[in-house]
């Protein structure tokens, strides 16, 4: 019965797609008939093999990538070991808690002015955007994580004679995990619109960059192509990251609606 | 006696904290990096504050250009958001039909739609007010949904019995059950709100915070832009105490807050 459910919602979900997208395509065709304005899907089809086959797309792709994993890798180690120890140490929780708090409270994207002044319009500045955005949630996260383990496994611990380290190592770091990578979902979400902010107000290569190129030279097939490269972005990062929570802490509900 | 000496540290070590960053902020201005284009002291900071909102008054007007687009976008998806979460959690087939479009939506970084709302709406206010909904409308929407979905089945079974009609199943029910979860979703959009003003005010606008940011960081104006970073960071932690005051007079029955 379930799986039947299922099968018709998979159904119904692609029927939508298909059809909005031939009353996109009908519409921009018969009625609307102005590329500038919106483009039908059939031309940001031709546009996207265009721009993927000439190599361009590729480019600018990599370059958002590779901010964007440099910048997530060094947050997650850092934010992890920061958190660690805000999570074991009551006196390195007070001193960081008023700068964490400020950092977590203020819009990103407002900072963002800030950060190509200080690193430049190059890569690092996204780097550090990326890096910010993550750090922030996966340190709270962490710290939550530490101080919520159960006393029990300490004692256990304790009791079998575990070092510091393996405590650390088989304890306390497994426990916290579904935390960590809760706060490594909310910083996907909001790392993708920092990195794309950024590459907006100044830069030569990226998606960011793209969406700006193209809105400011009207070239609207562009301007959808990138959209839609951003949405499935999004859509696979989430996901992705939605089935390791999964994956790690299966007790746990998926928290879709507490998203970003 | 213990619990005061504890809070006591506790309140010291954050002061120390915050005085000691502060100071450390002061000198690298001052004495390491002394360029007003990249860095200024707190004290600067602090004047230029002053300045703004007693002296010269500059302020005001940007506040208030971003409060009201922040205001309808705001109004406009909650009176969206939470008719049609509630309309896609009571009827099956619209949520299949709506859900694939929705999850695309919703999992798009927002600054992707700047450009393209820029290109249908112009540069005015309309452009802006659609980019602050998009940023607000899916948190309300999904958690209405969500809401509507886990209101528990006793209530329901209860109503039955009483032989509630439809409206009043709908209105002393389901309503009041899932207001928690609204509230939640709106507590969420405030921040999601204020970074699509800030978005939404550097494409085109002539006043607004998000403008004044922006236009201090293109002239390199340092104090302006810490200035105005926080006061954005000012109005989102207003914005979210003012939803928690309203949510523990509304709901008094919750005990813990959902998705923060």
């Amino acid at each position: 019965m379930s799986r039947l459910l299922v099968r018709k919602e998979i159904v119904r979900g692609s029927l939508s797609i298909i059809i909005g997208l031939a009353i996109w395509e009908l519409s921009t065709r018969l009625l609307l008939d102005n590329e500038l304005l919106i483009p039908p899907p059939s031309s940001v089809l031709i546009t996207f093999w265009n721009l993927a086959s000439s190599g361009e797309l590729n480019k600018h792709l990599v370059a958002t990538l590779i901010e964007f994993i440099c910048g997530f890798t060094t947050a997650c180690v850092i934010g992890i070991i920061l958190g660690y120890l805000m999570g074991m140490y009551k006196w390195f929780d007070e001193i960081m808690d008023p700068w964490i708090a400020t950092l977590y409270s203020i819009p990103i994207i407002t900072v963002v002015p800030l950060i190509i002044i200080w690193f430049g319009i190059g890569i690092f500045s996204k780097v550090v955007v990326v890096f910010k955005i993550t750090a922030v949630a996966i340190i709270l996260n962490t710290a939550a994580g530490i101080k919520s383990l159960d006393p029990v496994w300490l004692e256990l611990a304790k009791s079998l004679r575990l070092s510091d380290w393996q405590t650390t190592y088989k304890i306390r770091l497994p426990g916290a995990l579904p935390f960590i990578i809760t706060g490594m979902r909310l910083g996907v979400g909001r790392a993708l619109l920092g990195v794309i902010v950024a590459e907006l107000m100044a830069a030569n290569a990226g998606l960011g960059f793209l969406l700006r190129d193209s809105s400011e030279t009207w070239d609207s097939p562009k301007l959808f192509v990138t959209v839609i490269l951003l949405a499935a972005m999004g859509l696979v990062s989430f996901n992705l990251i939605k089935k390791l929570e999964q994956r790690m802490a299966p007790w746990r509900q998926s928290a879709e609606w507490s998203s970003e | 006696m213990n619990e005061r000496k504890r809070k006591l540290t506790s309140t010291f070590l954050k002061a120390g904290s915050v005085i000691g960053g502060l100071v450390l902020w002061h000198v690298l201005a001052t004495v390491v990096v002394k360029d007003p284009t990249l860095l200024v002291s707190p004290v600067v900071v602090a004047v230029t504050a002053y300045q703004m909102l007693f002296v010269t008054k500059d302020l005001y007007p940007h506040v208030f250009a971003s409060s009201w687009i922040f205001f309808y976008g705001f109004v406009l998806a909650i009176l969206a958001g939470v008719p049609f979460g509630f309309l896609m959690a009571l009827n099956t087939s619209v949520r299949d039909y709506v859900n694939p479009w929705m999850a695309t939506l919703y999992t798009t970084p927002r600054i992707a739609f700047a450009p393209v709302l820029l290109l249908w709406l112009g540069i005015g206010a309309g452009s802006k007010i659609a980019i602050v909904f998009l940023g607000c409308f899916f948190p309300i929407l999904i958690n209405s949904y969500y809401g509507m979905r886990v209101v528990n089945r006793d209530y329901v079974e209860l109503a039955r019995s009483f032989r509630l009609s439809r409206s009043a199943l709908f209105l002393k029910i389901l309503l009041p059950a899932s207001f928690p979860f609204i509230l939640a979703g709106i507590r969420l959009s405030v921040g999601r709100g204020l970074t699509g003003v800030a978005i939404a005010e550097w494409f085109g606008a002539t006043e607004g915070l998000g403008y004044l940011i922006f236009f201090a960081g293109q002239t390199l104006n340092i104090p302006i832009l810490f200035v105005g970073v926080a006061v954005f960071a000012a109005l989102g932690i207003i914005g979210f105490e003012i939803i928690r005051i309203i949510e523990i007079y509304a709901i008094p029955w919750r005990k813990e807050p959902q998705g923060s």
